[in-house]
């Protein structure tokens, strides 16, 4: 046999081999591919080993070698195949199992809606520099309303317009003996930090207020505002321009119009009302003005050093907005397929 | 307000301008707009008027505000009725017996008048200015007249059949209680002490600028007229409008004042038209009872307050412009340099500060010329560690598969009275109630909703039964909130994290155990059991954080399911968020982990029935030294027979690891022996063997 049919026989055999083993799913398999090339009786390369003997004696040595290579080529072929096959664990499919059923019930709960429209604010006013400071709901009239320049005969202070407390008249009318209402407004909170605090002040106080509407589509006795101040020296209109331009971009997005129209609030002078543009009209955005020096002189700041802006806006109708809630009632009756949907 | 077209063009020259620059440019300077009704031959602009300008509850005043803002003149007519009868005195005679009520009390008297319909460009106006002429209807030309006036400088006027006053003359007084007056509405009012009431000698014949009476109203009989034109004092004529359910275009303007100057005027004014259109004779004078108008007195006012408050500069020409226009009087301060005089106008009682003209000449100059690009300069704010807390305990909660709830804070008293855990004292309550917000289908007899909630639990509850009657179930759900614990002053305002679940007792510990981990990974809270009818007997637990008292968790007792109609019983838990705010890890530090193995040890005790958990696995703990890493709790098992009545089989794992070594099994046979001995000695605890 001459040496380039002695080396094709042996290339055939190697490429066969590695196929076969390559081929195999099982061990069974591979152990049958095994006895076919490396039996040792009648394994393939076996017989072609035999036919060495008639290669011609110049050209042994270089078939020799060659055989050497072949064995080792087919030994490590096996070995990667059985190391392959020695993970594989024959599966059985369980045809009553349905991997199309619904998932096994799970569910996390939801943040309330109203919660996440304050996050929302308080994220947004956390960028522009305020920071969020607590007060009571239960007040007394002088925080409610003297210090924010309420004059006494004002129709606020109505006692059909507001929850005065039944223990009230332990304390005399308009006196700061107590607590003698559910606050009507979240400005008082602002008038407590001023008192404890020096300017320069950039706070915001976020919570529920208030006042004797009977429940119904778009009124509810209790709801939440967010106030926001910013005092110090210098402080203008312009800065509160700016920084209600600033939040309402943040909240609404660029492309929504938002117009600044004088208004009328005792504890601001001058006043704002901001609008923005929605569905073809202009919505209610938002209360601020700059900070009455009457205020400043309630609470101890000197008027002619410092100035300021306050601002309020109610917390119900910018999520009603949001989240297309037709009826502020469904906020408090927590009905979960409700509050699912958040 | 609604105001006509047709009638601005009165007092100012509309010409080349349209109702929409109109009505845009008051919106934009404070007399917002709210929508225009377009009429055959005019536009009725309905504008909102905020309460510190009643001037602008009349034509004059909105017509003075355009004036002002496209700079052209004011035309107002200055009424001289001619004098024909005798002297007013000498006919009728007005006593005012409450003037803190009635601070001012004018009449005028014209005799002969011929009661009819009145003129059509009259009835025009008048039909225009309601903004739907279809629902005008003319009473007859001297009402008529009184209404335009109004309309036409916003004080309410009232004219009475002078004939039907009973001996002719006007009591100004407070009602009696129990008098009772039919208002010219044909509804007859029970007067209540304290109104303010116009009377002739022997009755109430008017509601004190709210509405008129029935017997003296003009009638087509009527040919002597009074002309009332007074100030009543805005809280008396609210506080009777209140209560009496009654309010008018008049009393509307009373509760927001009127200008003291114009009351005469319009009296003037009123007897003009009269004359003009019904005929009759004037009486020569007018009987003007109270204080005369006090002269305003001027504002001081530097010029550089407007870039100190508004940011820009305005010119002083212009800011002069603006103010002499609204009607106010200025001087230059006498060496004063920039700084002015300004006297108001009697119509404009609001302005009385130096603020409120920056605010008038903000108003006027535009709002929009003020920039909104401003550099503000930059400030760091705070997470506040409650907004932390808050935000941590929402996170294992809704993970756990409970929605965050928000409730009223004003709960009836059955509710109010159900639990509270957190205070003896009675309950605040609130004098009005809060109407709307109760199931009132099922609570037929909660009585009002007046108590201020000491307590989330109750108003969970009703959560609960409102979705179970629903049959939304499952039902889980927690609220963050505050409740209110009466105190001296003020009440204290704990916030707290309530929970209520129809999962079990075990289950929602180990949720509220998460809880408390996010706040400090290793806080220690101990539980001990509470004996409280509101939950179910050894099922509700109290929550200690060192030797504070935090919260509760429990299974409601049956008897706390019937009262609240729930059809399945559940778990609920109230906790103070402060309490964990005060231990709040805000930035949690990473411990050492061990590297070598863990030994686990089983221990099974035999003990007596009643001791409980946490007493095992504190006295485990206690002996169990640096080297045991956990205990954990495996199962309870009872064997009367093998092991007596009252005892019980409790098997523990714990696990043992150093942090610096592999542990031997003589180290974890030590741990064993001492933790045994323990057990032994204090609980009595017996190790089975094997």
């Amino acid at each position: 046999m001459s040496l380039p049919d002695f080396v094709s026989q042996l290339d055939a055999l190697v490429s066969e081999a590695e196929q076969s083993f390559a081929d195999a799913q099982s061990a069974e398999q591979l152990e049958a591919a095994r006895i076919e090339f490396l039996g040792a009786k009648a394994g393939r390369l076996k017989a072609v080993q035999k036919l060495l003997g008639s290669v011609a004696a110049g050209d042994k040595p270089a078939a020799g070698k060659r055989l050497n290579e072949v064995k080792s080529a087919i030994e490590s072929a096996f070995q990667a195949a059985s190391e392959r096959l020695e993970n594989v664990v024959e599966e059985v499919c369980d045809e009553t199992f349905d991997a199309t059923l619904p998932g096994t019930s799970w569910t996390t709960g939801r943040i309330h809606p109203i919660t996440q429209t304050i996050l929302l604010l308080k994220d947004i006013m956390g960028r522009l520099g305020f920071t969020p400071v607590e007060g009571p709901e239960i007040e007394d009239s002088w925080h409610n309303f003297d210090a924010l320049n309420v004059p006494t005969i004002h129709p606020a202070r109505d006692p059909l317009d507001n929850f005065y407390l039944a223990s009230a008249q332990l304390w005399g009318n308009g006196s700061s003996g107590g607590a003698d209402m559910l606050r009507s407004q979240t400005s008082t909170v602002q008038i407590r930090t001023m008192q404890q605090r020096q300017p320069p002040l950039r706070i915001i106080s976020l919570g529920r207020v208030y006042r004797p509407d009977t429940a119904d589509e778009t009124h509810y006795p209790m709801f939440h505002q967010m106030e926001g101040l910013m005092v110090d020296r210098g402080v203008t209109m312009s800065d509160l321009k700016t920084v209600l331009r600033l939040f309402a971009t943040a909240y609404l997005g660029n492309s929504v119009p938002v117009r600044f129209r004088p208004s009328f609030f005792p504890f601001t002078e001058p006043s704002v009302e901001v609008d923005y543009y929605w569905n073809g009209r202009w919505v209610e955005f938002g209360g601020a003005g700059m900070v009455d020096p009457n205020v400043f002189q309630a609470v101890g700041y000197d008027p002619e050093q410092v100035t300021g802006f306050a601002f309020g806006l109610g917390v119900e109708r910018l999520c009603m907005i949001r989240h297309g809630i037709r009826d502020i009632r469904d906020l408090y009756t927590n009905d979960v397929r409700f509050l699912a949907q958040f | 307000m609604i105001v006509s077209w047709k009638w601005l063009q009165r007092y100012i020259n509309l010409n080349q301008l349209s109702d929409a620059e109109v009505a845009e440019r008051l919106s934009l300077s404070g007399l917002n707009h709210e929508s225009t009704q377009a009429l055959a031959g005019d536009w009725a602009i309905d504008l909102e008027v905020t309460s510190n300008r009643p001037d602008c509850l009349a034509h004059v005043g909105v017509a003075r505000e355009i004036g002002v803002l496209f700079d052209r003149p004011l035309q107002v007519p200055d009424p001289q009725p001619p004098v024909s009868g005798p002297a007013i005195q000498s006919l009728t005679y007005v006593q005012v017996d409450c003037p803190e009520l009635c601070p001012r009390y004018t009449a005028r008297l014209i005799r002969g008048v011929k009661i009819g319909p009145s003129p059509a460009w009259l009835q025009e106006l008048l039909a225009n200015a309601t903004g739907d002429p279809t629902q005008f209807k003319s009473i007859n030309n001297v009402a008529d007249i009184t209404n335009f006036v109004m309309l036409e400088c916003g004080q309410p006027l009232h004219a009475f059949d002078f004939d039907q006053l009973r001996e002719q003359r006007i009591v100004v007084r407070a009602a009696n209680e129990g008098e009772v007056l039919e208002a010219i509405d044909h509804k007859t009012y029970s007067l209540q002490a304290g109104m303010c009431v116009i009377a002739d000698a022997q009755r109430p014949v008017a509601l004190a600028g709210i509405m008129g009476g029935a017997a003296t109203e003009i009638t087509e009989r009527t040919v002597n007229v009074l002309i009332e034109s007074a100030e009543f004092a805005p809280g008396s004529v609210r506080h009777t409008s209140r209560r009496l359910k009654l309010s008018s275009d008049s009393s509307y303007r009373f509760e927001r004042t009127v200008d003291p100057v114009g009351i005469d005027w319009a009296s003037r004014r009123c007897c003009q038209l009269i004359l003009e259109h019904c005929g009759g004779q004037l009486c020569s004078g007018v009987i003007d009872v109270g204080a005369s108008p006090i002269a305003r007195a001027p504002i001081r006012f530097r010029l550089d307050q407007i870039a100190r408050i508004l940011g820009i500069e305005i010119p002083p020409a212009t800011v002069r412009r603006i103010l002499e226009a609204l009607g106010l009087h200025i001087e230059s301060e006498p060496n004063g340099n920039q700084v002015w005089l300004a006297t108001p106008p009697a119509w404009r009682r609001d302005l009385s500060r130096e603020a409120d003209l920056v605010e008038e000449v903000a108003r006027i100059h535009g709002y929009d010329k003020i920039p909104e690009d401003h550099a503000v300069p930059m400030a760091v704010s705070q997470t506040t560690p409650l907004d932390i807390s808050s935000q941590r305990v929402r996170g294992v909660l809704t993970a756990a598969g409970l929605s965050e709830a928000l409730s009223p804070s004003l709960v009836p008293a059955v509710l109010s009275d159900l639990y509270s855990p957190w205070s003896n004292a009675a309950t605040l309550s609130t004098l009005q109630p809060m109407l709307g917000v109760l199931d009132t289908k099922f609570w037929n007899n909660a009585g009002p909703v007046d108590c201020v909630r000491r307590s989330l639990i109750p108003s969970l509850l009703e959560l609960r039964r409102i979705n179970e009657f629903r049959h939304n179930l499952p039902v889980e759900l927690f609220e963050i909130a505050k409740v209110y614990l009466p105190g001296e002053t003020f009440p204290v305002e704990p916030t707290m994290i309530g929970v209520c679940s129809g999962r079990s007792l075990l289950d929602m510990k180990s949720v509220m155990a998460e809880v408390f981990a996010t706040i400090q990974r290793s806080l220690k809270v101990r539980v001990e059991v509470v004996q409280d009818s509101f939950f179910s007997p050894g099922r509700g637990l109290r929550y200690w954080i060192g030797d504070r008292v935090f919260g509760l968790l429990g299974e409601i007792s049956r008897s706390t399911q019937k009262k609240m109609k729930l059809r399945q019983t559940c778990v609920v838990g109230e906790f103070f968020l402060e309490s964990l705010v005060q231990v709040l890890q805000v930035i949690p530090q990473s411990q050492r982990q061990s590297l070598y193995p863990a030994i686990e040890r089983d221990l099974n005790f035999i003990l007596d029935t009643k001791v409980r958990w946490s007493e095992l696995e504190a006295t485990v703990r206690a002996v169990g030294g640096v080297l045991l890493e956990n205990v954990a709790y495996r199962e309870t098992y009872v064997d009367a027979k093998r092991d007596g009545e009252g005892k019980k089989r409790v098997l523990l794992t714990m696990t043992l690891r150093s942090l610096d070594e592999t542990l031997t099994g003589k180290q974890a046979d030590d741990i064993c022996q001492k933790v045994i001995g323990a057990c032994t000695d204090k609980l009595a605890a017996k190790l089975v063997a094997g």
